[in-house]
């Protein structure tokens, strides 16, 4: 249900914006996908400064999905998605069902070929605890977007609930058409501006990968691997332990031409059959 | 889409070979690089960003400061601080070893062509930013002048450094060296002979002299720099003119430098602003001051 990527070379949310934001620096057409920065109902100007900061072998980071809102999404970049021949994902961020549902049941315009739902949003039903610690919350999120439209849904889920497999089979089962394992960690970091973040980069790649092999273990829909992937090994080892395709998040800030020349690679060394 | 690659080679990593390296203050180092197509771009206020190589653990680029550019000789020189710990790695590269500097990024700094006296006001390392702004101004037939305020004699930016047409006041904390206090002290005294100024340092000094230039005009009683009323200059457009008296150069931070990740984002005064597109350099009312607690 993931055949609309090109190659399983794709970028995170949060990477390249909009894509429009890239599309003068970095040729898109040479990867797998696009996810889109993490979008919410209404417009959000963001959590304050300092908003990324390094950490040992990665990134902390706290953006607070600044975005224009789906409204505005929609009417301005999707035209232009429209005409692009790489796919785009739009990632969707809220914190109740009804907001999720809300936003999936607009997002069925061209340019847009499929939702990601971030669980890894605090939930207000729960006193803000993340959706995707729990497999009850994460299936009603999942049950409410599958019901308000017919694009695909690829359900986030956060690495910080340790063992997934329950949360993977709660989510599919309530109508999940793929995974994204992964994404970073909850963090904190004194020299940040909110008091917390996610971390992100090479520090929790094994943490993707065994996340990875855990909902691989538990679930036959498509998973794609998110963490510290920034080589073709690294691309090899999601793939190896059952992701059907890779997101490149943090070391595409590094060097944004990195992911099409991951997909470049991979191509020599898996033929497309 | 090749056309949009043209356009953008402008910020493309150039390959630069390190020159020489000097720690002319503990802790702090210049780096002069071979860079003939950097030099030619980079206008003051601008910065780079620099790839660390696998192995270092530093998984983003670093941003980089200017410190001056010798157009003629192609010759770029970067400030270090050794209290930055990701910078670490590029003081271990050594002569004739080459880099990837990736830039010109950012917005720089706007100069009124009216402008004839400059005061530039800094505080500790961040001094190595305005640096360039000096040089060009004196190229221009402007005047310079230096307020630098620093802890203590040891942080001092030597003068040898700097050129001999730039007035060069300190004030230190323990007044080992100039006048005793704060660098912000000094800004009255100048402030109704220059034209303009622009500040480097940390963000509590840089609120002070906002609200410091808020005042400006009510204590000096002058008329605006600039027209008044009128057609409003396009905002964001490199030729605008200047509003405010004052130009600030906000720290950079590890980010994209593309636009794209919004990790570098502060509060400005018509909502959330990029550092590193619509920045390094703004305009102080471009921006909204906390005050310092």
């Amino acid at each position: 249900m993931i055949d609309f990527l090109l190659n399983p070379v794709m970028a995170a949310a949060g990477c390249f914006g909009y894509g429009v934001e890239a599309e003068g620096q970095v040729d898109l057409s040479r990867l797998g996908a696009i996810v889109t920065r993490g979008t919410t109902l209404q417009p959000r100007s963001g959590a304050p400064a300092p908003r990324m900061v390094e950490a040992p072998s990665g990134l902390l980071h706290a953006i607070g999905h600044q975005n224009p809102g789906i409204a505005q999404v929609l009417e301005r970049f999707a035209p232009r998605w429209a005409t692009w021949t790489v796919p785009v994902i739009l990632n969707l961020a809220a914190s109740s069902a009804e907001d999720f549902a809300s936003m999936a049941g607009r997002a069925d315009v061209p340019g847009v070929a499929a939702l990601e739902i971030d669980l890894a949003s605090p939930d207000l039903a729960r006193r803000g605890r993340p959706i995707s610690l729990d497999p009850a919350a994460a299936a009603r999120v999942t049950a409410a977007v599958r019901q308000a439209t017919d694009l695909p849904v690829i359900v986030k889920l956060s690495p910080a609930a340790g063992d997934v497999r329950a949360l993977t089979r709660a989510v599919v089962e309530a109508g999940a058409n793929a995974l994204t394992c992964g994404g970073g960690m909850p963090a904190s970091g004194a020299t940040l501006g909110s008091s917390t973040g996610t971390l992100s980069g090479p520090a929790i790649r094994p943490i993707a990968i065994r996340m990875v092999e855990q909902a691989h273990d538990a679930v036959s829909v498509p998973i794609i691997g998110c963490g510290g992937v920034a080589t073709v090994a690294d691309v090899l080892a999601m793939l190896a332990a059952g992701a059907a395709a890779v997101q490149i998040g943090t070391a595409l800030l590094a060097d944004p031409t990195l992911a099409g020349r991951l997909a470049d690679e991979l191509s020599l060394l898996r033929p497309p059959v | 889409m090749s056309a949009r690659l043209q356009a953008s080679r402008a910020s493309r990593p150039s390959d630069a070979e390190l020159i020489s390296a000097r720690e002319f203050l503990p802790g702090q180092w210049l780096q002069t690089y071979r860079a003939p197509s950097l030099a030619a771009s980079l206008r003051p206020g601008q910065y780079l960003q620099v790839d660390a190589p696998i192995g270092w653990g530093v998984p983003m680029r670093r941003p980089v400061t200017v410190h001056s550019v010798d157009r003629g000789r192609g010759e770029v020189s970067v400030h270090l601080d050794s209290a930055d710990p990701a910078t670490t790695w590029l003081s271990t590269v050594r002569p004739s070893e080459n880099v990837a500097l990736l830039g010109p990024l950012g917005r720089p700094v706007r100069v009124d062509p009216r402008s004839h006296q400059l005061l530039l006001i800094a505080e500790g390392p961040a001094v190595a930013g305005l640096r360039f702004i000096a040089d060009e101004a004196l190229t221009a037939g402007r005047r310079v002048t230096l307020l630098l305020g620093a802890h203590g004699a040891a942080e001092v930016y030597p003068s040898s450094l700097l050129p001999d047409e730039v007035e060069y006041v300190v004030a230190t904390d323990d007044g080992s060296v100039g006048h005793v206090g704060s660098v912000v002290d000094l800004v009255t005294r100048y402030e109704a002979w220059a034209d303009q100024a622009f500040a480097a340092g940390p963000p509590a000094m840089l609120a002070t002299l906002a609200r410091l230039a808020a005042g400006r005009e009510k204590r000096l009683g002058v008329a605006r720099l600039g027209r008044r009323g009128g057609r409003a200059p396009a905002r964001g457009s490199q030729r605008a003119r200047p509003r405010s008296w004052l130009q600030v150069l906000l720290p950079q931070r590890v980010g994209c430098a593309l636009g794209v990740c919004l990790g570098c984002v502060v509060m400005g005064s018509d909502g959330p602003t990029r550092v590193c597109r619509e920045g390094p350099v703004y305009e102080v009312d471009e921006l909204t001051w906390d005050d310092p607690t």
